[in-house]
C-alpha cells in the first residue's frame, strides 16, 4: 500500500485533501458558532451552478463558482439584515434556485461532460497541479483573513449586536465571514464535491464542539479532525476503490457520532440541565 | 441634577424612532448629563429598548436629532460606540459557547483596539481589573456557561467596564434573576456609578428596586410622559396614565407596579 504514496497523483490528492480538510474545519468553527450551517449547503449548490455555467460558456468554472457563491451569501446576508426573512428561508430559496439553474445549464450542454460531475460528487484523485496551486492560493487567502480578523469573528459569532454596540464593525465582519464561507466552498468543490462540501465544513467543528468548552481547543480539535478524516478518506477511497468525497464525509460522520458518546456535555442532558 | 452645570452626554431633540409606518418613540426631548444615574421605565412596548438601540447608535432618528458625545447619531463612529458599555437583555447567551470568563471580558477591548490589533498586556490588565470590580476575578478561567445567571450578568458588566466606557447602558439587567441576586446586581451597578463616576442609563420594569438609587427617572410610553426626580415622576396620576389600572400604590412612598401588559 505504501507504493501508492510514490505516485504524483496520490501526493497531489493528499495535499489537496489536507488543505481542504484543514480549511473547511477552520471556517466551520465560525459557521457552527454563528449558526450558519445551512449557508454552507446553499453556497455549495450556488457555486456548482457557477461551475456549470463556466463549462457552458467556456469561462473559467472556478471564477464563476466564486461569483455565484459570493453573490448568494451576500444576497442572503442582506435579506437577513433587512429583516425581510430569516437566513435559513432565504438560503433555502437560493439553494434550490441555483441548483435548478445548474440543471438547466447542464441540459443546455450539447455533450456529456464528466468534469462537471466531478465538481458535483468530488474527485480529489484527479486534481491537477494547476488546480492545486489555485486551491493553495485561495486557501492561503482565506486563512490569512481568518487570522487577521479572528477576534472580530469570534465576537460576532458570540453576539453580533453586542459586537456592533461595542464599536466592532460587525456588519462588515459578518459579510466577510459569509464571503470566506463562499471561498472555502469553491476551494473544496473539486475535492469533495458540491453535495458533500457542506459536511466538511459542518462535521469537524460540530464534533469538536461536543468535546470542549475552550475556543482554542475547539479550533485545534476541529482542524485535526478535519485534516485527519480528509487524509484517511483519500487513502480509504484509493485502497477500496470508492469515491473520495463520500469516504471523507462518512469517516467524519463516524467520528462525530463517537464524539457524541464520549462528550462531557452529554452529562448535562442526563442530569436535566439541558436548556 | 438635570439642568445642572454638567455637560449633556446624550441629547434627544424632538427625536422620533421607528420604521416606515411604525413609530416606536415619538418626539423625545431629553438630555442626560455626565455622571447621572438615570432609570428608564415604562410598560412593555413603550420604546425602552428602542431608546437603548438609539443610544448605541444602532438606530437613527426618523425625525429630530440625537447627539451622543456631541456627535450626531448617524455619524457615530466605532470609537464613539466603544465609549458606551452595554449590557443586553439576558437570555441570548449560548450556554455551550466555548468561551471562558476572561475571554468574554476581553471582548470588551476589541472595539477600542480596532482592526488588526491584538490585545496586549495593557488590555489584559484592564480586563482583569474589570473582573475584580465585579468580584469575579477568581472565575477568570471558568467556562462562561458554567456560571449562574447572576454571575454571568456580573461578567457581562465586567465586559462593558473593560471598554473603559463613559456611559453604562443596561437593558433590564435583573430579568430572570432571583430576588437576592437582583439586589446584588443593582447594588453593584450603583457602586460602579459612585466609584467610577459613570453615567448610567438603566432600563427596567422594577421601579421599586431602583427608585431610591437613581438621580432621575424617565417614564416612556411611546412618548416621554415624565422625566425628573423619582418623587416627581412616581405620582399616581402619571403612573395610572401610563400603566392603566394594573397599578397598585399602597402609600405615597411605596409603589408596586404590575406591568400593565403582563397583567392583562
Amino acid at each position: 500500500m505504501l507504493d501508492l504514496f510514490a505516485y504524483d497523483f496520490m501526493q497531489r490528492s493528499l495535499f489537496a485533501a489536507a488543505m481542504v480538510g484543514g480549511l473547511c474545519s477552520l471556517i466551520g468553527v465560525f459557521v457552527v458558532l454563528r449558526g450558519l450551517a445551512f449557508v454552507g449547503a446553499g453556497t455549495s449548490h450556488a457555486a456548482f451552478a457557477g461551475v456549470t455555467l463556466g463549462y457552458l460558456i467556456g469561462w473559467p468554472p472556478l471564477l464563476l463558482a466564486v461569483a455565484f457563491g459570493v453573490a448568494t451569501v451576500w444576497i442572503t446576508g442582506w435579506l437577513e439584515e433587512q429583516g425581510r426573512m430569516k437566513l435559513d428561508v432565504s438560503i433555502g430559496i437560493l439553494y434550490t434556485a441555483t441548483m435548478a439553474l445548474a440543471i438547466v445549464f447542464i441540459g443546455l450542454m450539447k455533450t456529456y461532460n464528466a468534469e462537471v460531475y466531478g465538481y458535483l460528487f468530488g474527485s480529489v484523485l484527479s486534481v491537477t497541479g494547476e488546480e492545486l496551486l489555485l486551491i493553495g492560493g485561495l486557501a492561503a487567502l482565506v486563512l490569512g483573513l481568518l487570522i487577521a480578523f479572528w477576534k472580530e469573528l469570534l465576537f460576532i459569532a458570540f453576539d453580533q449586536e453586542m459586537a456592533e454596540a461595542s464599536g466592532v464593525p460587525a456588519r462588515q465582519i459578518f459579510f466577510l465571514l459569509l464571503t470566506l464561507v463562499a471561498l472555502t466552498v469553491v476551494v473544496s468543490l473539486k475535492t469533495v464535491g458540491a453535495i458533500l462540501v457542506f459536511a466538511m465544513i459542518l462535521i469537524p467543528a460540530s464534533t469538536a464542539y461536543q468535546l470542549t468548552h475552550s475556543l482554542t481547543t475547539l479550533t485545534l480539535y476541529s482542524v485535526i479532525i478535519g485534516t485527519a478524516t480528509a487524509l484517511t478518506g483519500v487513502v480509504v477511497s484509493t485502497v477500496w476503490d470508492i469515491p473520495s468525497g463520500p469516504s471523507i464525509v462518512l469517516l467524519a460522520t463516524a467520528v462525530f457520532f463517537f464524539s457524541l458518546v464520549i462528550s462531557p456535555k452529554k452529562l448535562r442532558v442526563s442530569s436535566g440541565h439541558l436548556r | 441634577m438635570p439642568g445642572g452645570s454638567r455637560p449633556p452626554i446624550i441629547r434627544f431633540d424632538h427625536a422620533s424612532f421607528g420604521f416606515p409606518g411604525v413609530t416606536a418613540l415619538e418626539d423625545i426631548t431629553l438630555s442626560i448629563e455626565a455622571g447621572e444615574f438615570v432609570g428608564v421605565i415604562g410598560p412593555n412596548g413603550s420604546g425602552k429598548t428602542t431608546l437603548c438601540r438609539a443610544v448605541l447608535g444602532l438606530l437613527a432618528p426618523i425625525k429630530g436629532q440625537l447627539h451622543i458625545f456631541d456627535c450626531a447619531c448617524q455619524e457615530l463612529r466605532c470609537h464613539h460606540r466603544a465609549k458606551i458599555g452595554y449590557l443586553p437583555q439576558k437570555g441570548v447567551v449560548d450556554r455551550d459557547f466555548p468561551v471562558t470568563v476572561f475571554e468574554t471580558v476581553m471582548m470588551g477591548r476589541y472595539g477600542a483596539l480596532g482592526l488588526f490589533h491584538r490585545p496586549g498586556p495593557e488590555d489584559r490588565r484592564i480586563a482583569l481589573e474589570s473582573l475584580a470590580l465585579v468580584a469575579m476575578e477568581r472565575y477568570k478561567d471558568t467556562a462562561l456557561g458554567h456560571l449562574s445567571g447572576g454571575q454571568q450578568q456580573r461578567v457581562f458588566i465586567a465586559r462593558a467596564l473593560a471598554q473603559q466606557p463613559k456611559v453604562l447602558l443596561l437593558d433590564e439587567p435583573t430579568t430572570g434573576l432571583d430576588l437576592p441576586m437582583q439586589h446584588n446586581v443593582i447594588e453593584l451597578i450603583q457602586h460602579l456609578h459612585e466609584t467610577l463616576r459613570l453615567t448610567v442609563l438603566l432600563i427596567t420594569h422594577d421601579i421599586n428596586m431602583i427608585r431610591s438609587r437613581v438621580d432621575r427617572l424617565v417614564l416612556l410610553k411611546t412618548r416621554l410622559h415624565a422625566a425628573g426626580p423619582p418623587a416627581d415622576v412616581l405620582k399616581p396620576n402619571i403612573l395610572e396614565q401610563v400603566y392603566g389600572k394594573g397599578l397598585v400604590i399602597s402609600d405615597k412612598d411605596l409603589v408596586i407596579v404590575e406591568d400593565y401588559h403582563h397583567s392583562h
